[in-house]
């Protein structure tokens, strides 16, 4: 519990500065019984992040928004009903009115965490862990 | 129901038909079946002119009596006839019709095909299916796992499924509408006889709109719970609502139902038949939906309910091994496909095992499905696939692929054993469709790109064997291998090795095309290949090459020759001496 709260602590401090977010940390753990959130991800929530990976291929020319992996991907997440993606996936939603241009180069993506089950209205795809994005740049 | 046409044929005829109705009838024309096997019969008419004045329909010069007469739309009709089936024998169906513009006419026929009674019948089918291990794919992974003497070249042996073997074939393949298969119309001609539509599973073309209300027609497994009470079975390596083994007893029009798949393994859909046996990855079909991960839209949980319905559940290697099933198991390891024999037996990296490091190979889930089916006196019908076989090969890594056949045959060769003491048993091994790859050289893995390459006698003989894993396979690490290409791929980057962590060898330019992944063209030696495929195609793709079948056991000397796919399932009804017509429950 004390473990805890210093971690707590130590995020919330962070988070002025966007704590960073692997694709390795989304998850404690996959089961066949689904996913588990990890204590990071979870203590994240609402908090301001910063993830870098890679711009699925997208279903549109202009984007509001994408799914960001953690490796450069073939398959389109959603596109395809037979596609199997990778369990650790993200939603960027970009600002209303705003769009991203495609890219195949490897970016970072800033903004608001939320976590949890989440269907999309429009497309139907479920997401676990979306990044409501404040900016969205080239990556080293 | 029916009424009699008035006018007169030849003034159809006469108009030609630019001015007729179109009138299509499933069953399609030609069509085999066995007698007494179930299917939807459906007519559907499109492009009348005004109403529909009147109609006939007969069967063998006979009023077909029960059709449900339906409308799509503005100048369709449709008549649909569920659940219906043949008597043996040569069969007639005749639709006439006539609307505003005159009168259309069309016949079909169709056979019904008997099976007389063997005195030493197959009483269980275990039909192993290597998800698109074509001839090239098994000769491949023969090299790889038994080669050749390095002193006189003489080769060092065949595969399990290649030896010993009471029938052999070469078989072909065709969808309804395309000469290219997928795995899901595929597996549904081996099991129903029936030439399928890509992408649908046991189910005729119709002009429905619901996927899964399209004409069924009932498969071997199905037709042998119904008629002799046998168990049924399925174990894969994929997730478990994937094409080949939903072509057991799931029937829609895009196997992409995954949801209705899974409802259907238990009973719940199709022609309502349950499977007991069932052993696989994909999880996320059965978990309810509050459960993160889930792909199911409702709350269903398919691992609770089947406890309930008396299936034992395993979720690990362990527990499966410990199972003591009676007659009903349920197996669920992994949320979504598994990882590569390889990576799950040899590189073991966390990036691709994440926590499912306790997975049962597929010959135990293989012996721990036939121990579960066997206790049934009447009989069992189990289907093993080795589906990754096909999974890797899509993205142009066969080293994963050639791999996942050779635990495939050591499947195959505990069901041969398993034959050998139960001489009821017909076993069968057999590819769904084949891949375009070719072995063309040794690679000399001391050096890099095309400078390792070497043809006809530069090739040498691989050293694959010289070490080998816990299971006595051989590694991928050696000093001399195979050169191996595919005729058909995207723009990737050649390296001719595999690598321990996964990578797809193109992704999207963002613009709908693709290309080469520079996570690839950063390896050492690799160097662009500019794809064949048209730009829009991310993997290499099924195609029309042959695929062998063996088979062992009772009634295997009926497998020989060059066969289409639809007769694998005749040869399984005639190796079971079954008439599922004269045999009524």
């Amino acid at each position: 519990m004390r473990l805890m709260l210093v971690a707590l602590l130590a995020l919330g401090g962070l988070s002025l500065a966007q704590a960073s977010l692997e694709f390795s940390e989304l998850y404690s753990k996959t089961t066949i019984r689904g996913v588990e959130f990890s204590p990071k991800l979870q203590a994240l929530n609402g908090k301001s992040v910063q993830m870098i990976g890679w711009m699925a291929p997208p279903l549109k020319p202009k984007l509001d928004f994408f799914v960001l992996t953690k490796a450069p991907m073939a398959t389109c997440p959603f596109c395809s009903s037979a596609a199997d993606w990778p369990p650790d996936i993200v939603l960027v939603i970009l600002p209303p009115g705003r769009t991203a241009d495609p890219t195949t180069q490897r970016i970072r993506v800033v903004g608001r965490l939320e976590v949890g089950i989440k269907t999309d209205q429009d497309t139907g795809f479920v997401s676990l862990v979306r990044i409501y994005a404040d900016r969205i740049e080239k990556a080293q | 129901m029916t009424r009699r046409i008035t006018a007169v044929f030849a003034l159809a005829s006469l108009l030609g038909s630019a001015w007729a109705a179109k009138i299509a009838i499933y069953p399609y024309d030609g069509a085999s079946l066995l007698a007494g096997q179930r299917f939807d019969l459906r007519i559907e008419a499109t492009e009348l002119k005004g109403n529909l004045k009147d109609y006939r329909i007969t069967l063998d010069g006979k009023p077909l009596e029960g059709l449900e007469q339906t409308s799509q739309g503005v100048g369709q009709a449709e008549w649909t006839l569920r659940a219906t089936s043949l008597r043996a024998g040569s069969h007639a169906l005749t639709v006439s019709l006539a609307d505003e513009a005159g009168e259309a006419k069309k016949e079909v026929r169709w056979e019904a095909r008997l099976n007389p009674r063997l005195p030493k019948a197959a009483r269980n089918v275990i039909l192993f299916i290597g998800d698109g291990m074509g001839w090239n794919t098994l000769n491949a992974a023969r090299i790889i796992a038994k080669g050749f003497n390095p002193e006189n070249g003489v080769p060092r042996g065949n595969l399990a499924m290649e030896t010993g073997y009471g029938g052999m074939a070469t078989v072909t393949n065709s969808s309804f509408d395309s000469f290219i298969v997928d795995s899901a119309n595929s597996a549904s001609s081996i099991m129903t006889g029936q030439k399928v539509q890509v992408n649908a599973l046991n189910v005729y073309p119709s002009n429905l709109k619901d996927t899964l209300a399209y004409p069924r027609i009932e498969t071997l497994g199905e037709l042998l719970k119904r008629v002799r009470g046998a168990s049924l079975g399925v174990v894969t390596t994929t997730f478990g609502t994937d094409a080949t083994p939903a072509a057991l007893n799931a029937h829609t029009r895009r196997r992409g139902d995954y949801q209705a798949i899974a409802d259907m393994y238990f009973g719940k859909g199709g022609f309502g038949i349950p499977l007991d046996v069932m052993l696989f990855g994909g999880s996320r079909d059965f978990i309810p939906q509050s459960a993160p991960g889930s792909r199911r839209k409702d709350g269903t949980d398919w691992i609770s309910e089947a406890q309930r319905l008396g299936y034992t559940f395993a979720s690990t290697r362990s527990e499966l091994l410990a199972a003591k099933p009676a007659g009903k198991l349920f197996g669920l390891f992994h949320i979504d496909n598994f990882p590569s024999y390889l990576d799950r037996a040899v590189w073991r990296r966390p990036e691709m095992l994440g926590s499912f490091t306790d997975m049962p190979y597929l010959w135990e889930m293989t012996q721990k499905a036939v121990e579960a089916l066997s206790q049934n006196p009447n009989g069992f019908f189990l289907m093993v696939e080795g589906g990754m076989v096909d999974k890797y090969q899509h993205p142009l890594d066969w080293t994963r692929g050639l791999w996942d056949v050779l635990e495939l045959d050591r499947a195959v060769q505990w069901a041969k054993d398993y034959a050998a003491q139960h001489p009821d048993t017909l076993v069968i091994v057999t590819a769904d469709h084949a891949h375009s790859i070719s072995v063309y050289g040794g690679y000399d893995y001391s050096k890099r790109g095309r400078e390792g390459v070497g043809v006809y006698q530069e090739a040498k003989f691989p050293t694959y064997g010289d070490k080998v894993d816990a299971n006595g396979l051989p590694l991928p690490e050696t000093a001399r291998g195979i050169a191996v290409g595919f005729a058909a791929t995207p723009d990737y980057c050649e390296t001719y090795r595999g690598r321990e962590v996964y990578k797809d060898p193109t992704i999207s330019d963002g613009k709908g095309g693709y290309v080469a992944n520079p996570e690839v063209c950063k390896e050492p030696g690799a160097f662009p290949r500019t794809g064949n495929l048209d730009p829009g195609t991310a993997q290499g793709v099924h195609t029309a090459d042959p695929m062998p079948l063996f088979a062992f056991g009772a009634g295997s000397q009926l497998f020989s020759g060059l066969i289409d796919q639809t007769e694998i399932f005749f040869r399984m009804a005639q190796a079971l001496g079954f008439n599922p017509y004269l045999e009524r429950p």
